[in-house]
């Protein structure tokens, strides 16, 4: 199901640069999650994830497994990080510090990314994910320039 | 009073049925058990174009999920059953990238349970010369949301 107001996402759209898009493009993991991207009409960009049985943790639950919820973290992460920092090409992810804050039952779910501090060799990058309206998870990730 | 070796080998049994038969993340990974026993599990998983980077090694982030996936494990086997758990937190240090071709090993220990949290650290190796990819620590909670996985897993009911 996809958020009220929003266009049948396709796997990416305009507004993304080159290098996003070659990301987006040469990534076959980034495939098999079946990351989405669009742009909203403020001119942010939107990442969703909908869940599909080989996201599956908990299959009693039918929850998304920690690993895709980190995995779609750190992707989103590294796209924003081209995005925000103006990189030339893919920044090298050193460490991810993820908490799973609530369950996260099949749906689509959403990341919203922000740089919390771009320095000369380091780049900080938080991202939080909401199912609905509801928190599920948050992460933080460090690249390297 | 049974065995640590047989304990070692119904749970080896019972984990391989539920994460290797059925589970459609684990199958699409292609992730094995090697070992399992006194809160220790060890899961690798070969190399897969479809899973890769840009570069054709495993994606990082498939590196994670077997790491997560090997916590999970090794609290089970401290623990003697499969009640559900879930991470609190986990942290994941990248000391290389995964090359393409090669195969990866998670070696995960639950070094502490106290309370409702187990406590977990381990690292990521390529199988081929055991070179350190990644590392691990985290957290889980013991006994959340829902029924546990064992009872349900040798009943084969969902």
């Amino acid at each position: 199901m996809t958020a009220p107001g929003a266009e049948p996402l396709p796997a990416y759209c305009a507004g993304l640069s080159e290098l996003q898009k070659q990301v987006l493009d040469d990534t076959p993991y980034v495939h098999f999650l079946g990351l989405k991207v669009s742009r909203e009409d403020d001119g942010t960009t939107c990442y969703q994830l909908c869940f599909r049985e080989e996201h599956i943790g908990n299959p009693l639950l039918r929850t998304f497994h920690g690993g895709i919820l980190a995995s779609f973290g750190e992707v989103v992460a590294s796209l924003h990080v081209l995005e925000e920092a103006g990189m030339q090409q893919q920044p090298l992810c050193t460490s991810l510090t993820f908490d799973y804050l609530r369950p996260a039952f099949s749906g689509t779910i959403r990341a919203v990314p922000r740089v919390v501090r771009s320095g000369r060799r380091f780049i900080v990058v938080s991202v939080d994910i909401f199912l609905d309206k509801s928190h599920v998870s948050t992460g933080r990730f460090i690249y390297a320039r | 009073m049974i065995a640590q070796s047989e304990v070692a080998n119904r749970y080896l049994t019972m984990a391989k049925t539920f994460f290797g038969t059925s589970h459609p993340l684990f199958n699409a990974f292609g992730i094995e058990i090697d070992e399992i026993g006194k809160g220790r599990a060890v899961m690798r998983m070969p190399c897969s174009v479809a899973l890769s980077d840009r570069h054709g090694g495993l994606h990082r982030g498939v590196v994670v999920t077997l790491l997560d996936t090997s916590c999970g494990l090794a609290i089970f086997s401290r623990l003697g059953d499969m009640r559900p758990i879930a991470t609190i937190d986990l942290r994941v240090d990248f000391i290389r990238e995964a090359l393409p071709g090669e195969d990866v090993r998670a070696e995960v220990e639950c070094y502490a349970m106290q309370g409702d949290i187990a406590y977990v650290r381990g690292k990521a190796v390529v199988c081929q010369d055991d070179a350190l990819l990644a590392s691990v620590s985290g957290s889980f909670a013991v006994g959340t949301l829902g029924p546990a996985f064992d009872t349900t897993a040798t009943k084969g009911t969902e």
